[in-house]
């Protein structure tokens, strides 16, 4: 249902950004997989979406500094020539209450998580000039609702949320279709620096759907987000908990 | 420029540290390093030095002696 395509997913060689990438390698997409620490789990992945007969390119790259950012969509440009898919994946931060996160903190948070899907949008619109295509920005509930030390990431999700509604907006005569997707907490490794296990049993418990979000989850959504049957949704961020956020005091 | 030479200007230009305190036996929490620091610190060194740094493999390292060898392990790794 991608066939043909071509999709960069930022943060793509772990956890949900993994997912995605194999999620629509399995649709069809040829890859390009961004990552900045993990270049074994990089290439891993790619090796992964190869075997599935898809072309796949591995970039490292900060996307919390403009000039990587830049580098990179030039990599893009020269070995694909175009860009029919962005998937803002990549996402760090401190875990930090407000009254300790530090400017540092603050800036390093907002740039890779908010910053860097304005930028990547930018020169991402350039290489799907004349076609169309699709953006998804990876949010996440932390955006609505004020979980401990995640302040300076909820505060970064919700700008992402709504840049992804500008852009919506912005886009839509170039036919780029632009939403996002805020998932609960996703069963990955990066959520052991949030979440102690106690507090993961209690979101599970409290999910009507009986069990946590998975990276899959997300992937699949995020899928449907690329192709044409939902091209009538746009700016949107679907919430993706197995109904955790409606229903809080279900134990 | 020698390893140690490298680690040295990185960890204390990111820590905001004098170089002095750099020493073999220093370690992150004698500079205070937070969690930012030390991931700005890891991948400074991984641009630096076009290598991998694995964090499980950082868990039995104690000192700047330590973390300059392994350092330097990554690099003769690449070869």
């Amino acid at each position: 249902m991608l066939e043909g395509k071509v999709a960069l997913v930022t943060g793509g060689s772990r956890g949900i950004g993994r997912a995605i990438a194999l999620e629509l390698a399995d649709e069809g997409a040829d890859i390009i997989i961004n990552y900045l620490r993990h270049r074994s789990a990089a290439q891993k992945t790619a090796e992964e979406i190869r075997e599935k007969g898809r072309r796949v390119h591995t970039i490292r790259a900060n996307v919390g500094e403009p000039e990587k950012i830049k580098a990179m969509f030039n990599e893009i440009a020269s070995i694909f020539g175009h860009l029919d898919i962005l998937v803002n994946n990549a996402a760090s931060g401190v875990a930090r209450s407000a009254m300790e996160l530090d400017e540092r903190g603050w800036d390093w948070t907002m740039d890779i998580n908010a910053r860097a899907f304005l930028l990547c949008a930018q020169h991402a619109v350039k290489l799907m000039e004349g076609r169309g295509g699709k953006m998804v920005a990876i949010s996440s509930l932390g955006s609505r609702l004020a979980w401990p030390v995640y302040t300076g990431v909820g505060v970064s999700k919700a700008a992402l949320e709504a840049l992804t509604r500008y852009l919506a907006i912005e886009l839509a005569p170039y036919n780029i279709a632009v939403n996002a997707i805020a998932a609960a907490a996703v069963q990955t490794e990066a959520l052991d620096i949030y979440k102690p296990a106690e507090m993961l049993t209690e979101t599970w418990q409290t999910t009507p759907a009986g069990r946590m979000v998975q990276p899959e989850d997300v992937a699949k959504l995020v899928a449907f987000l690329c192709r044409d049957e939902s091209f009538m949704i746009r700016g949107q961020t679907i919430i993706i908990d197995g109904g955790f956020s409606i229903a809080p005091l279900i134990t | 420029m020698a390893t140690e030479d490298i680690v040295r200007d990185i960890v204390t230009r990111i820590t905001r540290k004098d170089t002095s305190q750099f020493t073999s036996t220093a370690t992150f929490k004698d500079f205070e390093a937070d969690s930012l620091d030390i991931v700005q610190i890891l991948v400074a060194l991984e641009d630096e030095f076009d290598i991998e740094i694995l964090d499980e493999e950082l868990q039995n390292i104690t000192n700047m002696g330590g973390f300059v060898a392994y350092i330097d392990g990554k690099i003769t790794e690449k070869g």
